[in-house]
């Protein structure tokens, strides 16, 4: 029995490709959405990888937009909340390198110890002063930059004097005074603050005294959902995307196991004589649809890659991380869809009255 | 010898038209183990009808065939499936090999729905209707007379009780109507096989033991 589905989906080469590819485009088609999400994690864990505990900006913001707050002033009422123990300035400020436009971070030089560690430079060092600047790995490759090398931007000729392994707060870090002085400000600002407190106990009383100072503080756990918030209709887009994915398996096995049960009328008629049953007339539709699923899946894991590849290929800043349990989703998805595609078809097949099926011309 | 297949009092109504059509009016036939029967009659008496009926591929209005000794009135579908299963194999006028399928899966394909072992029993029967050779071509690359040798291998390699034919050389020259009834008539012969074999050419229906004649829905000379 088991070479019927196979030889019935190798009879009809051309239409078992397209249903095969129909597949694989649904399963691709999530898997890469999915992938394409992870940068928002991405950017959530580079910008939380710092050695502070809240994030602190302006309560009128949903995220950190603006450089409104006056650095120097904030700075010191930070401080002097009972159990700070460290604040930290920093502006961002829209910088356009390798292609794209980067989140400078505008950082004091001495803070850096709390964005990276020494063992986090691959080449140069950290930042001491003037147009000095320092880029992650990912975009020195992205740009094709190199220690030394100068960018010429705002009016500035930046050098780069130091290199970090990616996963570091910002893409590129310059002083924050320069960046002030770059872009004009008529007085340092900041776009928002880390704050360390001394003890994790006091995370939540700083928090609270930070709020009735009129700012907004959250701790590192929950910025990823701030994020995401600021993305309001990703779900609905993920959603969607989920629904058609599942949709167009359902479709294509339902229209291809539909037209292959009307083809085969006589033939399940015959089998029917030969003593087959109703469930293995069942079980025969169903594994042929599987056969086609299964081939579909593979099909769709071999386009995510392709397509993955082909996106960071195109665009090296981009992140496209899928996690395993992802495919299993995908696969998952697909054979539902399946399922539910070819539950019909082979309940019709299951169905037929011999007689009739044998005389179907 | 033992009554293998009996019809008792079969009656089938259609009702597909405006008017209901009786194919069959309370037929009454045994046929025993061994035996070579012919039903033949003209087109549109019943015979088709009649051996449907008596390889439970159908239900009757009234009767009922009984079956290896059992009476099949009253059972279920499922039922019904297993005895077809096993005891009884169809030969068609239009062969109905699977085309996905080489000549040895069409036959092992009979043994796998019984889950038993294939591949040597497919080759032998294949062997036993001279197409050895042959076992690996789909039924397009056959001629119509191999492929209804085919037929009758898939038919056979089950060890039915009972082989019913409906018109088996309908589609053939005479040439390949000789070789088909000729291997029937071998089976038979040597393996006990019995047959059941519906016709309308009188030459064809000369070859089995007993002539059943059918009309109207009736037996008209057994």
């Amino acid at each position: 029995m088991a070479c019927l589905p196979l030889a019935n989906i190798f009879a009809r080469k051309t239409r078992t490709t397209i249903s095969v590819l129909a597949v694989g485009v649904g399963v691709a088609l999530f898997l890469v959405l999915v992938g394409l999400t992870s940068m928002l994690r991405e950017i959530a864990d580079r910008t939380t990888n710092v050695q502070a505990h809240l994030m602190v900006w302006p309560a009128s913001d949903q995220v950190v937009l603006s450089g409104g707050l006056p650095a120097d002033k904030v700075q010191g009422d930070l401080k002097a909340i009972p159990g700070v123990a460290r604040a930290v300035a920093v502006l961002r400020w829209p910088l356009k390198m390798a292609g794209r436009v980067q989140n400078v971070y505008g950082i004091r030089p001495e803070d850096w110890d709390l964005f990276a560690g020494p063992d986090r430079m691959v080449e140069g060092r950290a930042l001491k002063g003037g147009d000095e600047m320092v880029i992650d790995t990912r975009l020195a490759r992205a740009g094709g930059y190199r220690l030394g090398d100068a960018v010429e931007r705002w009016g500035h000729r930046f050098t780069i004097v130091g290199i970090a392994r990616e996963g570091i707060a910002g893409r590129v870090f310059l002083p924050i005074e320069t960046v002030s002085r770059a872009t004009d400000q008529d007085r340092l600002r900041a776009s928002f603050f880390y704050v360390r407190v001394a003890r994790p106990a006091d995370v939540q009383p700083v928090r609270q005294a930070i709020e009735e100072r009129g700012l907004r503080a959250i701790t590192f756990d929950e910025y990823y959902d701030v994020l995401a918030g600021s993305f309001v209709d990703m779900n609905l887009v993920i959603g969607s995307v989920v629904f058609v994915a599942g949709f167009v398996c359902f479709l294509v096995i339902l229209l291809t196991v539909y037209t292959m049960v009307i083809e085969r009328t006589r033939e399940i008629g015959v089998l029917k004589a030969m003593g087959a049953s109703r469930a293995q007339v069942f079980g025969l539709v169903m594994a042929e649809a599987g056969l086609i699923c299964a081939a579909g899946i593979v099909a769709g894991f071999l386009l995510t890659w392709g397509s993955r590849a082909l996106i960071l290929d195109l665009q090296p800043l981009w992140t496209v991380d899928i996690p395993a349990v992802r495919f299993a989703y995908a696969a998952a998805l697909a054979a539902g869809g399946t399922a539910l595609g070819a539950l019909h078809p082979a309940r019709r097949a299951a169905r037929q009255d011999p007689v009739e099926s044998l005389r179907y011309e | 010898m033992e009554t293998i297949l009996e019809a008792r009092g079969l009656t089938k109504v259609y009702h597909t038209g405006a008017a209901p059509t009786a194919a069959l009016r309370g037929v009454d036939l045994a046929v025993r183990r061994g035996e070579f029967v012919s039903v033949m009659g003209p087109s549109g008496c019943g015979k088709s009808t009649l051996l449907y009926l008596l390889g439970l591929l159908a239900t009757p209005t009234e009767g009922t065939v009984i079956l290896a000794n059992t009476d099949t009135g009253a059972i279920s579908d499922g039922r019904r499936t297993l005895l077809r299963r096993h005891h009884v194999g169809f030969v068609f006028q239009r062969f109905n090999l699977l085309a996905a399928l080489s000549a040895e899966e069409n036959v092992a394909l009979a043994l796998r729905l019984r889950h038993e072992a294939v591949q040597s029993r497919a080759r032998e029967m294949l062997a036993a209707v001279g197409l050895d050779d042959e076992r690996r071509r789909r039924p397009g690359e056959l001629s119509v007379g191999e492929q209804q040798r085919v037929a009758i291998a898939r038919a056979l390699v089950t060890r039915p009780d009972v082989l019913l034919a409906d018109e088996p050389t309908g589609n053939l020259d005479s040439e390949a109507s000789e070789r088909v009834l000729d291997l029937i008539g071998r089976f038979h012969q040597q393996s006990g096989q019995t047959v059941v074999l519906i016709t309308h050419n009188e030459k064809v229906a000369e070859r089995a033991e007993r002539l059943v004649r059918m009309r109207d829905g009736r037996i008209a000379g057994n």
